[in-house]
């Protein structure tokens, strides 16, 4: 075993220890994990002799000991709900999606750096290793700024529960007392992790030195994760909750009330909408660096930079839309109203609003690679066939977009003449709209394709036969998704949600397969020309921003769809929202109050982003641009 | 239009001043005639920018709350306001269009977001207390309707749904949507055979192949088709309807919640009226009040039945409430006893003379514009509001100040006030009244 092997492994030893090592204070605070059984005697849980309550839990169903209060039922009063003279939920609401906005986004970036700075560490390329290593540090070094002002923003949101909402707050926090202390220690974790990270990039540049460092970069985001897997467990209990009698009694097993129902559905969706988020700030801000840049040179590395965060950006936007799928499907399992009243109910209107954004997010996508494939000579020979898959993302959104039934006022009914449009009433079932967003998704991978292809041909011997055989899949994906949309309108309702299986397989597999084959089709092809970066249209730069913007709107959307679905409730069925505002806003409303936010958020970010530039410049670039070798190729960079 | 002008000016005066003294300044100072040209334009499309700003503010401003469906208008005019300065401001050229850029799809999801119809979800139900013993079966039928689709003869209605939320799933009538539950048409008679199901083992519970056997260990099975019926509410799972049971359950267990418990808590004789609804309307006479409520009793143990009144505020803080918001504006009017005093067209009862007539959508844009008028409302909304709730900011001649009570901002929740406000801005001399909502 060399010297160097012997190293990586002692380092992924080490690595893998210190990961356990993280988990220790979760497992010790846990009693009885997963398994469901009784709940030992928690602390404040009578004593041997004393007369004991057991209770039945809410979703689990097991008998535990009942150690904590019940739920208050508020009342309209100031000591309840004290108040300024204006809404208290807008208040919450914005210091809420504030903190979450830069919460996703600190806790996104680090996963890039890795993602980057391990690229640049597998590089054999030095000149390019560089330049990935550059880029990482560049990336957090954005993060840094606006990671102090999350845990600022974060303060400001506990304020404004404790003092807006201090019933409400006490009841969570009596429940998730530990989980809360241990977010707390764990934040400190994070915080010493990040800096020793960021101060230490230089001296750990080499050898043995980087791999602890990348190590580092692994620690970092596991304990961002954790921290986010415990938050996302209060709003998981929020609107599922669980380890509670029906009075909302703590039953004493810390497990049950973080893992409840949509807790892991929560948790990967909130993942992957992280990474896409992080992707289009940090896209936006190398389109912002594009669109200032003085030189060629600036030009190139933003260009090269807003691809790349594009590239991941995407890369993690594309099952985005299966997580939250899986999201939908555990709220109905969970509650059938609850998902009715998201889909079919009172908020379905804002689910075509999210449809709409889903179109706009994936046509802006599709929109820069195909303004993309102008940098690169040789890919000429795509344009013209840009209009067909520009017609198949139109059909396909247009059907994404059409509603089935919706809920109206009665005058809007009477005008109609019932709950279905007379016309429209008859498209729009699920398999129909599953079958849009697929052919969208689908036709997004074969835009990746052609610009991973645009400057090359393959020269491998089966090249033809992969040519065919690509060709071939894309096409029974087509015909197999367009086919089970269409034949949806043939079967009952609860046959038809079974469609959504395979159609999404479809895409899946075009997605996993064609990636790979595409990139074995790739290796060592002709080069038809060089990839001139920084020749790309101002215009891209707008498609970049476009997806910055809409992303950020459609997390705020999201995020309020999921939050008054809880309707009258501050803990769905256990405690009741008695405050005025108890009502769910009008559509218009919300759009305004989400406008705000983004535009909030992009302001301050803005200045985030101005206060990075004044600190000590390092060299942007320090590989040669423009030298063949030194240029990073797309393909690897997917 | 105007208003907003005024407003646009009262904020942003300052800012335009300072502006008008550089461009002044400029022309003064500077020598060169093509640089002062230049410096002079920029200035001035500095000033019309700032302008337009200010006037996106105030729209936001004024109608925040109100019914205006155009604030992201504002938006727009910021976009325009930004692309204006990029032109001239070449240094900061791809900041001013990316933030331009931005307020634009902020602008156009907004705007989209108040061009779809506006659905506003109402405040939660009520518990109302009332003697359901006492009623005859048409009148049970009709608190059981109002409780399955929100009011009486709704039931045809696509769409109409009342607290019971039945509707969400099931249907009622042939060929109406709902297909996620079974069609509820025909079941009083239907429960007969379905009793009859061997997968229902009728008698031996422990048989029974689902994920609950009984409703509480004890409870058996139904014995008739009320029994049935009053255990399907109450149990969902101890029955589940081929082709309706969760999905990958194989129809083990069902997706109904149990109706007598949260979210939406029927209490006894409430699920007693929504089943004398369907008897009612099939023509079938129902079992007598005493002897349903038995059939649920049957299968809901007595810690488990929902009391009325559970969220019946505590003594000494909300009660003091006169009215939360949820009752028609009529019924506000009537429990903070504005009627007592003033006329209000449209209000039953309302005809008070010790106040003024209220009729606001015509006067209380007068009296804004008033030159006694010391307040500070901008709209006849924040009149109105600040009338309600600070009586004395400006008091209407003849009549005496200090006569109305200044506690309706305590008394009267955000909701009630909104809905008296809505109603009131509504009210114009010599128009008929607007309906009550």
């Amino acid at each position: 075993m060399g010297v160097v092997t012997r190293k990586k492994l002692f380092s992924t030893v080490a690595l893998c220890a210190i990961v356990v090592s993280l988990f220790l204070p979760i497992v010790m605070a846990l009693p009885s994990p997963a398994t469901g059984e009784e709940a030992p005697v928690a602390e404040g849980a009578p004593k041997e002799g004393e007369k004991v309550e057991k209770a039945r839990d809410v979703y689990y169903k097991t008998e535990g000991i009942v150690v904590g209060a019940p739920a208050p039922k508020t009342t309209d009063s100031p000591t309840d709900y004290p108040r300024y003279n204006f809404e208290s939920r807008v208040l919450i609401w914005f210091a809420n999606q504030q903190h979450l906005y830069y919460g996703s986004f600190v806790l996104a970036v680090p996963i890039f750096c890795m993602i980057i700075e391990f690229m640049g560490v597998m590089t054999k390329d030095k000149a390019l290793a560089k330049r990935y290593d550059q880029l990482a540090y560049d990336f957090i070094k954005i993060s840094l700024t606006a990671y102090s002002l999350t845990a600022i923003l974060g303060g400001i949101l506990i304020f404004t529960f404790l003092t807006l909402y201090p019933t409400f707050f006490a009841y969570l926090s009596s429940i998730f007392r530990p989980v809360m202390h241990i977010y707390a220690l764990m934040f400190v974790a994070e915080s010493g992790t990040l800096y020793i990270y960021y101060y230490g990039w230089d001296k750990m540049k080499e050898g043995f030195l980087k791999w602890i460092h990348l190590s580092m970069s692994v620690i970092l985001n596991v304990i961002g994760t954790l921290l986010m897997f415990l938050a996302n467990s209060w709003i998981g209990f929020m609107m599922s909750p669980a380890g509670v009698d029906e009075q909302g009694r703590y039953l004493g097993n810390i497990w049950h009330v973080i893992h409840t129902a949509l807790w892991n559905p929560l948790n990967l969706h909130r993942i992957l909408g992280n990474m896409a988020f992080g992707g289009g700030v940090v896209a936006a801000y190398a389109a912002y660096k594009f669109l200032a840049a003085k030189t060629d040179e600036e030009r190139a590395h933003y260009d090269w930079m807003g691809y790349i965060a594009m590239a991941l950006g995407v890369a993690f936007l594309i099952p985005l839309p299966f997580a939250g799928y899986w999201l939908m499907r555990e709220v109905y399992a969970y509650r059938q109203q609850m998902g009715i009243t998201l889909m079919g109910g009172l908020l379905a209107w804002l689910f075509i609003i999210q449809a709409t954004m889903i179109g706009i997010l994936f046509l802006s996508t599709n929109y820069y690679l195909w303004q993309a494939l102008g940098r690169m000579r040789g890919a000429e020979r795509f344009q013209r066939y840009i209009k067909y898959l520009v017609f198949l993302m139109a059909c396909g959104f247009m059907v994404f977009i059409t509603p089935h039934t919706m809920v109206m006022t009665p005058a809007e009914l009477k005008a109609m003449g019932g709950q279905q449009h007379p016309v429209l009433g008859n498209y729009g079932v699920m398999s129909a709209k599953n079958g849009g967003i697929n052919v969208i998704i689908v036709t997004t991978v074969l835009s990746f394709v052609w610009y991973m292809r645009g400057n090359k041909v393959p020269t491998v011997s089966w090249a033809r036969f992969g040519n065919i055989f690509m060709g071939v899949f894309f096409a029974c994906a087509y015909i197999n998704i367009i086919f089970l949309a269409i034949y949806g309108y043939y079967i009952p309702a609860n046959v038809r949600v079974g469609l959504s299986v395979p159609q999404v397989a479809s895409t899946l597999s075009c997605l996993f397969f064609m990636f790979a084959l595409n990139s074995l089709m790739m290796k060592g092809a002709k080069q038809l020309g060089p990839i001139e970066w920084g020749k790309i249209s101002a215009r891209s730069q707008y498609a970049l921003i476009m997806l910055a913007t809409a992303f950020t709107w459609m997390m705020g959307l999201m995020g309020y769809i999921r939050s008054s679905v809880r309707l009258f409730w501050h803990v769905n069925e256990i405690m009741r929202d008695n405050s005025p505002w108890a009502y769910t806003h009008t559509v218009g409303f919300a759009a305004n109050v989400i406008s705000a936010n983004v535009l909030f958020f992009w302001i301050s970010i803005l200045f985030v982003f101005w206060l990075g530039s004044l600190t000590a410049k390092k060299a942007p670039v320090e590989a040669k641009v423009g030298v063949p070798g030194a240029i990073p190729q797309p393909a690897g960079s997917h | 239009m105007g208003n907003l002008i005024v407003e646009a000016l009262s904020m942003g005066w300052m800012a335009l001043a300072i502006l008008v003294g550089l461009l002044i300044y400029f022309q003064v100072s500077i020598t060169d005639p093509t640089a002062k040209k230049r410096a002079v334009f920029k200035t001035f499309i500095g000033i019309v920018s700032t302008f337009l700003l200010f006037i996106a503010i105030a729209n936001y401003k004024m109608n925040f709350y109100g019914e205006s469906r155009l604030l992201p208008v504002s938006l727009a005019m910021i976009t325009a306001t930004t692309f204006i300065m990029a032109l001239y401001f070449t240094n900061l050229s791809a900041l001013l269009k990316i933030g331009g850029f931005m307020f634009f799809v902020a602008a156009f999801l907004s705007g989209y977001g108040n061009w779809l119809p506006q659905v506003e979800g109402g405040f939660p139900p009520k518990e109302e207390k009332l003697d359901f013993s006492s009623m005859t079966p048409q009148q049970l039928a009709d608190e059981g309707e109002k409780i399955i689709f929100g009011g009486i003869g709704k039931n045809k209605e696509q769409g109409a749904i009342g607290k019971g939320q039945c509707p969400l799933c099931h249907a009622f009538h042939a060929g109406m949507l709902g297909e996620r539950a079974p069609n509820l048409l025909g079941i009083v008679n239907r429960a007969k055979e379905r009793i009859e199901d061997p997968k229902y083992s009728k008698g031996n519970p422990a048989k029974r192949d689902y994920v609950v056997k009984e409703a509480f260990p004890g409870a058996g099975t139904a014995e008739n088709a009320q029994e049935y019926i009053a255990e399907s509410h109450a149990c969902p799972s101890c029955y589940v309807v081929e082709g309706y049971g969760v999905k990958g359950t194989n129809d083990r267990e069902s997706p109904m919640p149990p109706i007598h418990k949260p979210p939406i808590s029927l209490s006894l004789p409430e699920l007693v009226a929504v089943d004398v609804w369907m008897y009612v309307r099939e023509g079938v006479e129902p079992p007598s009040f005493e002897e349903m409520i038995k059939s649920y009793e049957k299968f809901i143990p007595e810690g488990e039945r929902p009391q009325l009144q559970e969220n019946k505020p505590k003594e000494g803080e909300a009660s003091s409430l006169m009215a939360d918001g949820s009752e028609p504006v009529d019924q506000i009017f009537a429990k903070a006893q504005c009627v007592a005093c003033h006329t209000i067209p449209g209000i039953p009862g309302a005809v008070g003379t010790i106040g003024p007539k209220l009729e606001e959508g015509t006067t209380a844009a007068q009296r804004i514009k008033a030159p006694d008028y010391k307040g500070s409302a901008k709209s006849p909304a924040e009149y109105i509001m600040e009338s309600i709730v600070d009586p004395s900011a400006y008091v209407v001649k003849p009549y005496p100040d200090n006569t109305m009570p200044k506690v309706f901002g305590q008394k009267l929740s955000a909701g009630a006030l909104k809905k008296i406000v809505d109603y009131l801005s509504q009210v114009k001399a010599g128009a008929p009244p607007p309906k009550i909502s």
